[in-house]
């Protein structure tokens, strides 16, 4: 039966109860439905507050800057090219990756570590260290990154994966492979905490690439950009939709070097696989042509971030690669020495050209025998022969007659015992002992005996390759040092003169011709149709007496082989200045200068074929010789 | 005069009436018809009639004539197309069936040979985005699948997870513009990034000009994603052209196929070798395991240099030919005039790329499918 009809059924009382009970529940339940409805409606009411109200502000730059983002563009640094324009140092693309910050998720950092192979503690040390910058500047994780990275990088930089990271096209340094010209060129790196304090580079910010060493760091602000930027309109999966404003960026000025890289190729190979260093010198202008330093590093690894690895196999071990031997390492020029010690001699009178010494192989000086390197002796030796021969004797007795003074004098003249002023960072300074300087540095008076040794270019006195080829340099031209330099330079610094005495020049020349063409300690580097000319050196590393206690091995025991050479014989051009550690004589060295020589003859003579001027110097009135 | 029409309506009806007939008669006296119009009224107005008569009788006969004697055709017309439609239904079933059953064993073969673990998966759906290519799955974290896992087919790869619940997870198809995978080519071992272009064709990017990839050769996973385990195949090289920075490389996927049912996802990934032997379009698990290959074929060094790198090598040669080492005692300085030839590889010139000083080699071919 129907409920209808069962109502009807009932008595009137019952069918009012029920009613009445009917009305009351419908109402109760409406009034609850009523309830939470309000309830949900005053919930919405509130977010609605909370969103649109109290936090309308932060929300609207949150969403601002979820939609516009900043990419930076890296500008790429100046090129350095070498005298004939040809590129030394290039720039190619590379691929860097970004962080974002503000959309970083902390707990993403181990991750994003892991998949481009770095140290998380590394990341979150240098997030750190930029927390410094703004916010919205986003911060370089990782340069160059391989493809391995890229494909990581790329593959989870979706919105659901981890979006703070952000791909940037841009240049990285291409050094030459085999660390060619390494040292001179340097290399560039971040930033660190310790430079930004310094006032050199307390322009720069946090995450700038600066030249660490070489022309990198000494021409770093000629050399680096301005980075440009895009602000640029993103989707929801971080993909780029519209670009809202571009800055381009300003590429850095590319540097045209002194170098001639025919030359610093020639010297490279010359000294592949020994420990030394080569310095060619254009002495009429100073310019350098070549400067190797051996062995080498790899520039290519210090261009992005050097691996701890690499750099422990660096530190490690005697060989030292990061030094510039070239400018950095000082040693006893030995028998190189000589030409200047003559030219004390001649410029203070004390010699003549025909003065003569007898050398029988050693002489006594202050009740010591001090020995010639030719143990059966020279006979009677004049200049000349003293310098073609080399002979110990002859020079011992020369400066016994000059004092030390008379010889520190001179050769700080040529330039030793002080920095030459290159165009380069950390030049070492050398050093010329005299009388003052054992008393300034030694609070002691300066023995006669010891300038016996020092006159033969061994003792306190030591010089760099390129304080040697510049002070030579100078010599042979007459008397006119031109500071070294790297950087071709529309002004030039005014060159050093001294007058010497002409005759004292040739005489110094002759002798140095002779040791190369006229049987002389060089005469195997002897090039036919070049009047080349050098002196030949061998320094000792150690005491004597702690070669022969035995505590050394052969090679730590080994002389220094150095050859100074200049071409051609009047009015030079060229000064080639070879170092080979424990090359044990300097005749070794010799063809090193013997091939870069010839290499710029031969060079010289192929342009002039092609009917093209060598070198704009080539002009320059020479220096008057006899 | 209304009035007088109306008390003679009578005589006014029928004098209009024999005014008409005799008009009438005049009109058929004058036209000569031979008929007389009385009988072509008459018969015009019974005509129609009878017409609806005759046809409805007509009907009604021929309803139940052809009832009766089409009713059997008809019944067995409609059974054999029951028949046929059933039939169809059935061979369609079991076309499919035979397909599952394809797929299901190519998917178990590949599952055995595969040296990754997967578990097998149905495609149950589709997201609904402007460009995003999204599909569901059947599996979720109750069946070990997270974020981040492989999702491949026996054919190559197919995407990534991007969601995973407990019963169903998202896969985020190779198609999508967002998606990137590491990838290797199968001859010239060429690493680049695959993409997806949101259509069906995708591109590897990061392939340097310098590097050969030829049209038609195969791309595989190169496991340097983190994703993808090396030695799954990607696709084949539709087309590849220089670009302005870098090679253009156009990929058609092989792992999405005509259709896209049951898929494998990668829960713990092993690298594999990427096979030697030329990629069919037949599903990879068919072929019999690759021989063991060696981790990278020697490339030829095309990596950038400078204008330092070329004059080392050729005053390298000029030692070469001058029979002169560099800085050694004996002999004499070389001659550094001597004609150095170039080499076999320097003889094939190729422009530059603007800015780079390298001289690439030679491209082979037009590279176009």
């Amino acid at each position: 039966m129907p409920y209808s009809d069962l109502k009807h059924a009932l008595p009137p009382e019952a069918e009012k109860r029920i009613s009445r009970d009917d009305a009351r529940f419908a109402l109760g339940r409406i009034a609850a439905f009523q309830y939470i409805a309000l309830g949900v409606f005053l919930f919405l009411l509130a977010g609605f507050w909370v969103l649109q109200v109290r936090d309308a502000e932060e929300n609207s730059q949150l969403a601002e800057r979820n939609r516009i983002k900043t990419v930076p563009v890296l500008a790429p640094r100046g090129k350095l090219l070498d005298r004939d324009g040809r590129v030394i140092v290039d720039n190619e693309a590379a691929i860097t990756l970004m962080l974002t910050r503000e959309t970083l998720n902390p707990d993403h950092l181990d991750a994003i570590a892991r998949g481009v192979h770095m140290d998380p503690e590394d990341l979150r040390a240098r997030l750190k260290r930029f927390q410094s910058r703004p916010k919205y500047v986003p911060m370089v994780v990782k340069q160059d990154l391989a493809q391995d990275e890229i494909a990581f990088v790329e593959s989870h930089r979706d919105a659901n994966t981890f979006p703070e990271m952000e791909l940037v096209r841009n240049q990285r340094r291409l050094y030459p492979r085999n660390g060619l010209g390494a040292h001179v060129i340097g290399y560039v790196g971040e930033v660190s905490e310790q430079e930004l304090d310094s006032s050199d580079f307390a322009k720069y910010v946090q995450g700038d690439i600066v030249g660490k060493a070489g022309l990198e760091r000494q021409y770093n602000d000629m050399l680096m950009g301005v980075d440009g930027q895009r602000r640029v309109v993103v989707d929801s999966g971080g993909r780029e939709r519209e670009v809202l404003e571009s800055k381009e960026a300003t590429p850095g000025n590319s540097l045209q070097l002194t170098l001639d890289l025919d030359l610093q190729v020639v010297a490279e190979l010359a000294l592949e696989g020994k420990k030394g260093a080569v310095v060619v010198l254009d002495p009429r202008s100073g310019e350098v042509l070549a400067m190797v330093s051996r062995p080498a590093y790899d520039p290519n690894a210090f261009a992005t971030r050097v691996t701890p690895e690499y750099w422990r196999q660096l530190t490690s071990g005697g060989d030292n690669p990061l030094l510039n031997r070239a400018i950095q390492a000082q040693f006893a020029p030995g028998s190189t020495f000589k030409p200047i010690v003559a030219l004390a001699g001649l410029e203070t009178g004390i010699i003549g050209d025909h003065d003569a010494v007898s050398c029988p192989g050693g002489a006594n000086f202050f009740g010591r025998y001090f020995h010639c390197w030719q143990k059966h002796g020279h006979g009677t030796v004049d200049l000349h022969r003293g310098i073609v021969q080399s002979c110990d004797v002859y020079f011992y007795t020369l400066g016994n007659k000059l004092g030390i003074d008379n010889i520190a004098a001179y050769a700080e003249m040529a330039g030793l015992g002080k920095r030459t002023g290159i165009d380069l960072p950390n030049e070492a300074e050398g050093l010329m002992p005299s009388t003052k300087w054992k008393l300034r540095t030694q609070r002691q008076k300066w023995y006669a005996g010891e300038t016996i040794s020092v006159a033969i270019g061994q003792g306190a006195v030591t010089a760099t390759p390129l304080q040697l080829a510049s002070a030579i340099g100078g010599i042979v031209s007459g008397g006119v040092w031109h500071r070294p330099r790297l950087v071709k330079a529309t002004s030039t610094v005014e060159p050093r003169r001294m007058e010497l005495k002409p005759e004292s020049v040739a005489s110094i020349v002759s002798g140095m011709y002779g040791v190369v063409n006229e049987g002389g300690t060089a005469a195997a580097s002897r090039i036919e149709g070049v009047e080349f000319s050098g002196k030949t050196g061998s320094a000792q590393q150690i005491s004597n007496e702690l070669r022969k206690s035995g505590k050394l091995d052969a090679n730590e025991s080994k002389d220094n082989g150095w050859f100074v050479g200049f071409a051609p014989r009047q009015n030079p051009e060229i000064v080639v200045v070879a170092l080979l550690e424990g090359g044990e004589h300097g005749s070794l060295a010799a063809p090193v200068a013997r091939d870069i020589v010839k290499s710029y003859f031969d060079k010289k003579l192929r342009l002039t074929q092609r009917g093209i001027r060598p070198s704009p110097f080539a002009l320059l009135k020479p220096p008057a010789l006899p | 005069m209304e009035a007088i029409l109306n008390r003679y309506r009578n005589l006014t009806v029928l004098l209009a009436v024999v005014a008409v007939q005799l008009g009438l008669l005049g009109y058929q006296v004058k036209g000569n018809g031979e008929v007389r119009l009385i009988r072509v009224w008459a018969v015009g107005a019974v005509t129609p009639l009878a017409r609806v008569i005759e046809a409805g009788q007509s009907n009604i006969a021929g309803f139940f004539r052809d009832y009766f004697l089409l009713i059997g055709v008809r019944r067995e017309n409609q059974r054999l197309k029951d028949d046929l439609d059933r039939v169809r239904m059935e061979n369609q079933e079991l076309r499919t069936e035979l397909s599952t059953a394809d797929r299901a064993r190519a998917l178990a073969i590949f599952q055995e040979r595969s040296p990754s673990k997967t578990i097998a998966a149905r495609v149950i759906g589709n997201t609904t985005g402007v460009s995003a290519k999204v599909v569901i799955i059947d599996r979720g974290t109750s069946s070990g699948v997270r974020k981040g896992m492989a999702v491949i087919t026996p054919n190559g790869i197919v995407g990534k997870v991007t969601g995973a619940f407990p019963t169903a997870s998202y896969v985020l198809l190779v198609t999508d513009p967002s998606f990137a995978a590491g990838v290797l080519s199968q001859q010239n071992r060429v690493h680049g990034t695959l993409k997806g272009q949101g259509n069906g064709t995708l591109i590897v990017d990061y392939v340097q000009n310098e590097q050969k990839v030829n049209a038609g050769e195969w791309f595989f996973t190169a496991g340097d994603d983190r994703i993808f385990p090396k030695g799954l195949p990607v696709g084949r090289v539709t087309l590849v052209r220089q670009g302005a920075t870098r090679k253009e490389l156009f990929v058609a996927p092989s792992g999405l196929g005509d259709g896209l049912e049951e898929v494998l996802v990668v829960v713990e990934g092993v690298h594999a070798e990427i096979p030697e032997i030329a990629t069919a379009e037949q599903p990879v698990q068919l072929q019999e395991p690759p021989p063991a290959a060696p981790e990278i074929a020697p490339l030829r060094d095309g990596s950038p240099a400078t204008d330092a790198d070329r004059l080392v090598d050729r005053y390298r040669r000029i030692g070469e030919i001058e029979k002169h080492e560099y800085g050694g005692h004996g002999g004499r300085a070389p001659n550094f005039n001597v004609t150095v030839e170039p080499r076999a590889a320097d003889a094939q010139p190729s422009p530059p790329a603007p800015g780079t000083k390298q001289a690439p080699e030679k491209q082979a071919a037009p590279e176009k499918q």
